[in-house]
């Protein structure tokens, strides 16, 4: 107890320590990109191909890498690569979580109310990506799309904006990026997706069953050219702007057609990257192995930092539940407190209770969201993923441990409580003495199951880039474009993970139990004095 | 071996000065095991006076004036339902009285600011369903008070646990949790818990009353040799036997009053008043 009370202590007082974000001066240029956006920008597992490192592990490729290498390499800092998803990115620039965003972001008119843009650094044209063997390969036109299913991603002018221009379009929902949909495709949930020339140049690349539509003038989507282009992203009035421009300025045309051109080539799962020549032969089980055997590290650091989040938020959130839970029964009646003690209790328990229904009350992920990026914005609090991780995750189970242990304490017979006041023991006593470790032990199950879900909810911090194992298997996932293998991989890992802490917890619990069967202490032992039959040897006191 | 303690137990026990001061008084007759001292003869150790106790609406105690002087014994018969545990459990503050004064040494406990958990050391409590802490062993929960509570040094409360569990029988019991005890085994250690605090006065709520039959005997003969060794005590009972041997003063109550009370003899054979005689011809008949 008082050892959790004192991890706990050193826990806050580390992350208060985080808080504080390093000069700009010589710190690496942090871009954030997907890192999942070929031939843009991809994960990949080593430096091949000069790719940049990524925070927290990986390489990352492709021609926003090579881009943001030499405006780096022009500002005369180092780069660094921080893969954020598309939705994150201008809430990270913002929060100041990166300096730059460079990842094929088109410099729209939204977007330019909330963030700088440099001048372009590419400039494509629209297209659709569609299944190689389906009618739509011999389409020539927008118009000969009526009735088909075609999407875009989330976010995009390609949805918000082209989608809407194909005359009878069967309009499907948007999706979060483009592995998912180069999958929807494949699988025939969808005829279509809009994608720009690249990004379907390295799809039809790494996946030869898909092909792509491209419209002649005036065939196709209706955009001008800042539509197409993409710039690099700025945080509004951010000094750098006029480097960015003068160090992009020095990359020519015919440079940047060279490093696209690059880029395709070297994206992964593409004929030229590191897969075996028979990859494309491969069975299913063929593919897990091959998972396995290459992302092994990755898949481990995944589970390794899932546990941490996992054990730290489950072990945090009790400490702090069973606080609230000892505060929450301290006595208020008038004959306890006085009028000020009254009063204080009456709003330390307004608090908590408010604490706990905020808490119990929000999804996690969007706690992530506020916590990650809010803190930043609101008050230049900026945690690294892994503490803002676990600081969500132990809030969150804390509000959770609060309601358990107030049960596990509700449920301890009242006459225990009577007994220790009878012998004249205060309340801090008692809760120590007597209640919490009776509770403890009643709430034990539940606190077990708080731990197995919090393996597999830790999962949402992936949308602050958390690098927990649903993460790695997102990033293995962009790699590979194998869905199926890969996340039916990582179902399989957390089912291991939760069975076997299950498990483990059951084993605990039996033994803080000792055995089933007990012996009655018998009465054997009982001097005869006191057991003598028909009661009483108070003889000596009648009259 | 550690040195024999020199000091009185009620020296140590007092470890808080504000609450030593208090209990001044009390330390003079704080060897309950010893015969009283004769000038504190008279003078009560608890005292009521026109204690009443509601429950919302529900009156339950109407006014109860009553004393207990040290090594007296007094029963407190009823039928159920006349407010015999609601006042017991008055006495020692587990239930606030709504009206009305407790007396310890002449002080009245409910004053604000009164040392309401120093004042409970000095007055043990054996409930009804034992209420033995459960996730101690026999020991402990004789040690625990003594030390968390009275301020006593571990291996002194150790020591005195262990002579009272042999008091009650139970010293070869120490070990084993309170789920492994019988009924009978489970009160005589609650007795050695309240005895281990070494108060002024034991207050026994139906001690018998969750027994099986045959644990009733153990219970009482060890209740027996207490009352004989000379312990202040109040019990409310309803094993009659027990009131009309062991007490030397029974009080029947009825209706949330005292409605009769007076030497053990002469209630049992002379009731004054109609509603005792017809308790009492209950358990004649019984």
């Amino acid at each position: 107890m008082k050892k959790l009370i004192v991890v706990a202590a050193a826990g806050l007082v580390t992350l208060a320590g985080c808080s504080q974000s390093g000069e700009v001066a010589d710190r690496p240029l942090r871009v954030g990109m997907e890192a999942a956006y070929a031939p843009f920008n991809w994960t990949q597992k080593d430096s091949a191909n000069g790719a940049v490192q990524i925070e927290g592990g990986g390489w990352a490729g492709g021609y926003d890498v090579q881009m943001a290498k030499r405006v780096a390499e022009d500002l005369g800092r180092s780069v660094v690569v921080v893969k954020t998803s598309w939705d994150g990115l201008i809430p990270a620039l913002q929060a100041d979580k990166i300096d730059l965003i460079v990842a094929g972001m088109t410099p729209t008119a939204e977007r330019k109310e909330a963030i700088d843009f440099s001048d372009p650094y590419y400039t494509s044209d629209i297209v659709i990506v569609v299944k190689k063997d389906s009618k739509w390969t011999s389409a020539k036109s927008l118009a000969d799309f009526k009735g088909a299913k075609i999407t875009a991603q989330i976010s995009t002018i390609h949805y918000d904006q082209f989608l809407g221009q194909i005359p009878g379009v069967d309009k499907q929902t948007a999706l979060p990026d483009f592995p998912t949909m180069i999958l929807a495709v494949k699988s025939g949930k969808i005829d279509g997706y809009i994608s720009e020339r690249p990004g379907a140049l390295s799809a039809v690349a790494s996946n030869p069953d898909l092909a792509f539509v491209s419209f002649a003038e005036g065939q196709g989507f209706n955009y001008s050219e800042a539509d197409t282009s993409i710039a690099v992203g700025l945080k509004k009035g951010s000094d750098l702007l006029a480097d960015v421009n003068t160090a992009l300025a020095k990359v020519s045309d015919a440079d940047r057609q060279e490093l696209m051109k690059q880029a395709v080539e070297d994206q992964p799962a593409s004929d030229t990257n590191s897969l075996p020549a028979d990859a494309g032969d491969w069975s299913f089980w063929g593919w897990i192995g091959y998972v396995v055997a290459t992302y092994w590290p990755w898949l481990a650091q995944g589970v390794g930092v899932t546990m941490l989040l996992a054990l730290t938020g489950t072990v945090v959130g009790m400490a702090l539940g069973l606080g609230i839970g000892v505060v929450r029964t301290l006595p208020s009646d008038r004959h306890s407190a006085g009028p000020v003690k009254r009063a204080a209790l009456k709003l330390v328990n307004a608090l908590l209770a408010i604490y706990v229904e905020v808490f119990r009350g929000t999804p996690m992920m969007v706690q992530a969201m506020v916590v990650y990026y809010g803190l930043g914005m609101a008050f230049g609090i900026n945690l690294d993923v892994i503490t803002a991780g676990l600081l969500v995750v132990s809030i969150n189970t804390g509000a959770y441990m609060a309601e358990i242990v107030r049960g596990g304490i509700e449920s301890v017979d009242p006459g225990q409580t009577e007994a220790a006041k009878a012998v004249g023991m205060g309340h801090w006593a008692t809760m120590r003495g007597v209640i919490l470790p009776q509770a403890i032990r009643n709430i034990l199950p539940a606190t077990g199951n708080e731990f197995v879900i919090n393996i597999k909810d830790t999962s949402v911090l992936m949308v602050i880039g958390t690098s927990e194992l649903f993460f790695e298997g997102r990033t293995i996932d962009g790699i590979l474009y194998q869905t199926f293998p890969v996340y039916l991989l990582v179902a399989a890992i957390y089912l291991v993970l939760t069975f076997s802490t299950t498990r483990l917890l059951r084993l605990f619990e039996r033994r803080l139990d000792g055995p089933d069967s007990f012996v009655l202490a018998t009465s054997s032992t009982t001097p005869e004095s006191i057991l003598r039959p028909g009661g009483g040897n108070y003889a000596g006191r009648t009259r | 071996m550690p040195a024999e303690p020199v000091e009185p137990p009620a020296v140590a026990a007092a470890a808080d000065a504000a609450e030593a001061a208090a209990l001044a008084a009390a330390d003079v007759a704080a060897d309950a095991a010893g015969p009283p001292p004769s000038d504190a003869q008279d003078a009560p150790v608890v005292e009521t006076r026109g204690l009443a106790k509601s429950f919302g609406e529900n009156e339950i105690l109407r006014g109860i004036d009553f004393a207990v002087r040290p090594g007296e014994v007094v029963s407190v018969i009823g039928a159920s339902g006349s407010g015999k545990s609601t006042f017991l459990r008055c006495v020692n503050l587990l239930e606030w009285p709504s009206a009305g004064e407790v007396l310890y040494h002449g002080r009245n406990v409910l004053e604000r600011g009164y040392d309401v958990a120093g004042y409970r050391t000095k007055l043990g409590m054996v409930f009804q369903q034992f209420n033995l802490f459960n996730n101690l062993n026999v020991l402990d929960n004789c040690v625990i008070g003594q030390v968390r509570a009275a301020g006593r040094p571990k291996a002194e409360a150790r020591e005195r646990a262990l002579g009272y569990l042999a008091k009650v029988g139970m010293e070869r019991h120490v070990d084993a949790k309170p789920r492994q005890l019988s009924g009978g085994q489970k009160q005589r250690v609650a007795i050695a818990r309240a005895l281990s605090m070494e108060p002024e006065a034991l207050l026994f709520d139906e001690p018998t009353s969750a027994l099986d039959p045959e644990m009733v005997g153990e219970v009482l003969s060890v209740m027996g040799e207490l009352a004989e060794s000379g312990l202040t005590m109040v019990v409310v009972t309803h094993e009659m036997a027990f009131a009309r041997d062991v007490s030397d003063r029974v009080a029947f109550m009825d209706g949330g009053v005292i409605a009769e009370s007076g030497p053990a003899a002469e209630i049992f054979a002379h009731p004054a008043q109609a509603r005792t005689q017809e308790f009492l011809a209950r358990f004649h008949a019984g």
